[in-house]
C-alpha cells in the first residue's frame, strides 16, 4: 500500500520573491476571470434562480431530454438529467416568464400543469403527476438573499480576520491569514465562472465553510513558527506535515462526496464538495507558498525593522 | 491508583461515552427524549411513513416531502395617529375602533370590494399612539392618506408606509398554523422572516403537501361577516355591517339539519356584540317590518341577484367578500330578539343553503366553520413576490437514502486516508471512531431538539466530520511529535499545545457561521450554519479531549 509521505520543500533555495510569485499570479488569474465575465455578463459568476428568481421542476418522466424541453411554452433556461436515473431538472429563468413578477405561482401552476399535460410520469413519480419537486423565487425574494448572502460572506471574513488579529496579535502574520483566505474564496469563485457553476445558497455555504477550513491550515503554520521554538524551517516543515495531512484527507472527502453526489443527481452536495476541493487545494497552495514566504520575510525582516 | 486520579484519567472518555449514549437513547429510543416526537395526529396518511421508523430524527420538507410557501403580506401602515380619548385604556381602546368603523364604512361607501377585515387600528398604551393599516390593494396610498385627512388626521401620503406591523404578522402567523392544524397536518407550521432589506416575510410549510394545495389554503384569507342588506330610507337598499370575526364566540361543527332541510352552523357571539347586534338588529326594523322579507335568490351561475325591487331585509353571510347566503330573520328569533331576550343567549345558526345533497351548501357551512375557527388572516399575502418550495416525498425518500451513502463514502475516504498516513491503527482507529461519535452525538441533539434536517443540515454534517478529523490530525501529530511519548507529562504539554490551535481555528469557524446562524433569511443556511457551530463546539469541549485521552492511554507506557 502506498504510504502517504508529505515531502519537504526546499524553500531555502527560493526567495520571498519567488515563493510568493505563483499564489499571486493564479490570484491575479482568477480575478481577471471574474472581471472579464463581470464585464461581458454583468454578473461576476453565473447567479443560480435562487438569486435571479425563477421557478424550477424536478421532473420524472419516462420522456427523453428533447421532449422534456419541448413539453413546455417557454424553452427552459437549463434542462439538467440526473444521473442514474429517469429525472429531469428544468429550470426558467424570471426574465423569460411574462407575468411572473405579477403572479409567480400562477405561472409555476401554468408550467406544473404543462408538463402533466405532455410528459408521462415514470415510475419514481408518486402519482399521475411527473413533476415531484417544484420552487420559485421571485426576482424580488432573490434580490433580498444575494443581499444578505453577500453580507453573511463579507461578516464571516471580517470575523474570521478580526479573531485571527486577535490570536497573533501582529500585523503582518494575521494579514498573512486573511490574504490567504482571501485568494482561497477568490480561487474557487473563478473556477464557478469558468465551468459555469452557479451561485446557489449551497456553493455559497461551501464558501463559509471554506473561511473555517481555509484558516486552519494557517493558523496551524503561524502557531508554530511564531510560538514555538525550533528553527523557522523546521517549524515550517513540522506544521507542514500536520497541515498537509489535514488538507488532503479534507480534499479527499469532498472529491468523493462530489463524485457520489454527481452521480445520485444531488446537484447541492454536489457543488459544495466540488468548491471545497479547489478551495483546499488552493489554500494548500496558498499557506505554503504566500502564507510562508510573508513569515519568512517577517521573522527574517520585518522584525529587525 | 487513587480514585482521583483514576477520574482525572478517564473523565474526558467517560463524558463522551455518555454523551455517545445519550445520542443513541434520543435518536432510537421510541419516543425519544421527551416522548412527542411521534404523537402526530391519527389519520394522516402522509405520517404513518415515519411513525413506523427505526429512529426519531425528523426531517425537513426537502427530505420528507411536502410544501414551503414564503410570501410578504400585503398591506399599508400609517404610524403614530393620536386621538382624544377619555384616559382611561377602556376609553383609548374605544376611541380606536371608533376610528376603524368610521374609517371601514367611508372606505366600503367608495370600494365594492372593501371588506370589514381591511382595515384594523392598534393602541399602543406606550406613547398612546395608533396604528391605522389598510388591507386592500385597491386603496392607493393617495386614498388611504386622504380617508385619514378627512378624519381630521395630519397626514399625507409619504407618511403611509407599505408594509404590515408586526402585530398583524404575527396574528397572520397563528392563524396560518391553526389553518395548518385543522387541515390535519402534523408537522405544519408558519413563522416569519426578515431580510437585511427589512423586509419581512411569512413563511408556511406543510409537509405531505403540494405548492397547490398551500396555495389554496393560504389564498383563503377566510374572513367572514355578517351584513344587514336593508332600506336606506329613501326607496333603495344599503349594506351594514353588524358582524366579524372578532364577534364570534363559539363555533360549531358544519351540520345538516334534518328537520328543516338545511346546512347550517351554530354559532354563539360575545356578550358585548350580541346585545349591539340586537339592538342594531330591532332599530333597522329587521324584527319588526323586516321578518322574513328577504327575496334575495342565487341565480342559476350561483351569484346573488341584488336587482329585484322592493324593501328586502336581509341577513348576508360574507366569505372572503363573497355573499354566501342571504336570508331573512326567522320569526322565533326575531321574537326572542325584540324582546331582548336573545342576548342572555346569543346563538343562532348561519345557515348557508338548504337540501340534503347541495354539495355547494355543505361545503360554504364547513368553510365559515373553519374559518371562524381558525380566524381570518389579517392580510392576504402577496404572491407575486412569494417564494415557493415543494418536493414529492418520493423524491424526499430518494435523498435520504443517498445523504446517507454519501455521508458513508466520507467517513470511508477519511478513514482510509487516516490510515495510509499513520500506518497505526492505535492513532487511526480511535480518530475514525471519535470523528463518527462527533456525528452521533450531532444526530442525538436533533433528534432531541426535534430540529428538521434538510439537505443543507446533511452539508454541516459533512464539514462537522471534515473539521473533527482536521482537528485529530492536529492533536495526533502534535503528541507524536519527535518520536514516542513515553511520559504522560510530556504527553499532556503537548496535548495542550495542539489545543491551542484547534481552539483558535473553532473560534474562527463560529465566528464565521454565526452571522447565519443568527439570520433566519438564508432559511436553509441557517440550518448548515447552527449544525456545524454545534459540532464544532461539542467537538472542542467533549470528543478532541476525549480523543487526547485515548491516545494517551494508548502511547504512554506509564504504570
Amino acid at each position: 500500500m502506498a504510504s502517504l509521505e508529505v515531502p519537504e520543500l526546499a524553500y531555502e533555495e527560493y526567495t520571498n520573491r519567488q515563493l510568493a510569485a505563483v499564489p499571486l499570479a493564479i490570484l491575479a488569474v482568477a480575478v481577471a476571470v471574474l472581471g472579464i465575465t463581470f464585464a461581458l455578463t454583468g454578473a461576476p459568476l453565473g447567479l443560480g434562480i435562487e438569486f435571479t428568481g425563477g421557478a424550477e421542476l424536478t421532473i420524472a418522466t419516462t420522456a427523453d431530454q428533447d421532449e422534456v424541453a419541448a413539453a413546455f411554452e417557454q424553452e427552459p433556461t437549463s434542462i439538467q438529467p440526473v444521473e442514474g436515473s429517469d429525472q429531469y431538472i428544468v429550470q426558467f429563468a424570471a426574465s423569460d416568464l411574462e407575468g411572473f413578477d405579477e403572479d409567480g405561482q400562477a405561472i409555476l401552476q401554468d408550467l406544473v400543469d404543462q408538463a402533466d399535460e405532455n410528459l408521462a410520469p415514470s415510475a419514481g413519480a408518486d402519482g399521475s403527476s411527473p413533476v415531484v419537486g417544484e420552487s420559485l423565487t421571485s426576482a424580488s425574494f432573490g434580490q433580498q438573499i444575494q443581499f444578505t448572502a453577500l453580507i453573511g460572506l463579507v461578516v464571516a471574513f471580517i470575523g474570521m480576520s478580526a479573531i485571527t488579529f486577535g490570536l497573533f496579535r501582529t500585523f503582518v502574520p494575521s494579514v498573512a491569514v486573511s490574504l490567504s483566505a482571501f485568494s482561497d474564496l477568490i480561487i474557487p469563485l473563478a473556477f464557478m465562472s469558468l465551468f459555469d457553476i452557479q451561485l446557489t445558497l449551497g456553493t455559497v455555504a461551501a464558501l463559509l465553510m471554506l473561511i473555517g477550513y481555509s484558516v486552519d491550515s494557517d493558523i496551524l503554520l503561524n502557531n508554530h513558527v511564531l510560538r514555538r521554538s525550533g528553527s523557522f524551517y523546521e517549524s515550517v516543515h513540522r506544521s507542514m506535515r500536520t497541515g498537509i495531512t489535514m488538507t488532503v484527507t479534507s480534499t479527499v472527502a469532498m472529491l468523493v462526496m462530489a463524485a457520489v453526489s454527481w452521480f445520485f443527481g444531488i446537484g447541492l452536495l454536489r457543488d459544495i464538495g466540488l468548491i471545497l476541493a479547489v478551495g483546499l487545494i488552493a489554500d494548500l497552495m496558498n499557506t505554503y507558498l504566500m502564507n510562508v514566504s510573508l513569515l519568512r520575510w517577517y521573522k527574517f525582516e520585518g522584525v529587525s525593522r | 491508583m487513587s480514585a482521583r486520579e483514576t477520574f482525572s484519567k478517564w473523565w474526558r472518555i467517560a463524558v463522551l461515552v455518555l454523551l455517545v449514549s445519550v445520542a443513541l437513547y434520543a435518536l432510537f429510543i421510541p419516543g425519544g427524549m421527551f416522548g412527542s416526537a411521534d404523537d402526530g395526529p391519527v389519520g394522516d396518511a402522509n405520517e404513518t411513513e415515519t411513525d413506523d421508523s427505526l429512529h426519531n430524527l425528523v426531517f425537513g420538507l426537502d427530505l420528507d416531502g411536502g410544501a414551503r410557501i414564503s410570501a410578504p403580506a400585503t398591506g399599508m401602515t400609517v404610524d403614530d395617529v393620536t386621538l382624544d380619548h377619555g384616559g382611561t385604556p377602556e376609553q383609548a381602546q374605544q376611541a380606536g375602533s371608533d376610528l376603524e368603523s368610521t374609517l371601514r364604512e367611508s372606505f366600503q361607501s367608495e370600494y365594492d370590494d372593501f371588506q370589514a377585515a381591511d382595515v384594523t387600528v392598534r393602541y399602543h398604551q406606550g406613547d398612546d399612539s395608533y396604528t391605522v393599516e389598510v388591507f386592500n390593494d385597491n386603496v392607493s396610498a393617495a386614498a388611504f392618506a386622504e380617508t385619514l385627512s378627512a378624519e381630521g388626521h395630519d397626514v399625507s401620503e409619504s407618511d403611509v408606509e407599505n408594509r404590515v406591523t408586526e402585530e398583524t404578522r404575527s396574528s397572520m402567523v397563528s392563524v396560518i398554523t391553526s389553518k395548518l392544524n385543522q387541515a390535519g397536518l402534523s408537522g405544519g407550521q408558519a413563522y416569519t422572516t426578515e431580510t437585511l432589506g427589512g423586509e419581512h416575510y411569512i413563511v408556511a410549510e406543510a409537509p405531505g403537501y403540494t405548492a397547490e394545495e398551500l396555495r389554496a389554503l393560504l389564498e383563503q384569507r377566510g374572513s367572514i361577516e355578517v351584513r344587514a342588506y336593508v332600506p336606506d330610507g329613501n326607496g333603495s337598499q344599503e349594506n351594514i355591517t353588524l358582524l366579524q370575526q372578532e364577534d364570534f364566540d363559539n363555533i360549531e361543527p358544519a351540520e345538516y339539519d334534518n328537520e328543516r332541510n338545511q346546512h347550517q352552523v351554530g354559532v354563539t357571539l360575545h356578550d358585548g356584540p350580541a346585545a349591539e347586534f340586537e339592538s342594531q338588529m330591532n332599530d333597522i326594523g329587521f324584527t319588526t317590518e323586516g321578518v322574513e322579507q328577504c327575496s334575495i335568490r342565487q341565480n342559476a351561475d350561483g351569484n346573488y341577484d341584488f336587482s329585484d325591487s322592493g324593501d328586502q331585509w336581509c341577513l348576508l353571510t360574507m366569505s372572503d367578500g363573497e355573499v354566501v347566503s342571504a336570508l331573512g330573520l326567522d320569526r322565533g328569533l326575531a321574537t326572542s330578539m325584540q324582546s331582548g331576550e336573545w342576548k342572555n343567549n346569543p346563538r343562532y345558526n348561519m345557515v348557508t343553503g338548504s337540501g340534503e345533497g347541495n354539495e355547494e351548501a355543505a361545503q360554504h357551512a364547513r368553510e365559515i366553520s373553519m374559518n371562524l375557527q381558525a380566524g381570518a388572516l389579517d392580510a392576504p399575502l402577496d404572491f407575486g413576490n412569494a417564494q415557493v418550495m415543494s418536493v414529492q416525498s418520493s423524491l424526499g425518500d430518494q435523498y435520504k437514502t443517498d445523504s446517507v451513502l454519501i455521508g458513508l463514502v466520507a467517513v470511508f475516504a477519511v478513514s482510509g486516508m487516516v490510515y495510509v498516513r499513520y500506518r497505526d491503527p492505535r492513532v487511526a482507529l480511535p480518530m475514525i471512531l471519535t470523528a463518527l461519535s462527533e456525528v452521533v452525538i450531532l444526530l442525538g441533539v436533533a433528534a432531541a431538539a426535534e430540529m428538521a434536517i434538510t439537505l443543507a443540515h446533511v452539508a454541516g454534517f459533512i464539514a462537522v466530520v471534515g473539521t473533527g478529523v482536521d482537528d485529530l490530525v492536529i492533536i495526533a501529530d502534535e503528541v507524536m511529535d519527535e518520536g514516542a511519548v513515553s511520559q504522560a507529562r510530556i504527553f499532556d504539554n503537548r496535548f495542550r499545545k495542539a489545543f491551542w490551535t484547534i481552539g483558535a481555528a473553532a473560534a474562527t469557524t463560529i465566528i464565521a457561521m454565526s452571522p447565519l446562524a443568527v439570520s433566519s433569511s438564508l432559511g436553509d443556511l441557517q440550518g448548515f450554519a447552527i449544525i456545524t457551530i454545534l459540532g464544532v463546539l461539542i467537538g472542542v469541549f467533549v470528543t478532541r479531549p476525549a480523543y487526547g485521552s485515548i491516545l494517551r492511554k494508548l502511547l504512554t507506557s506509564e504504570e
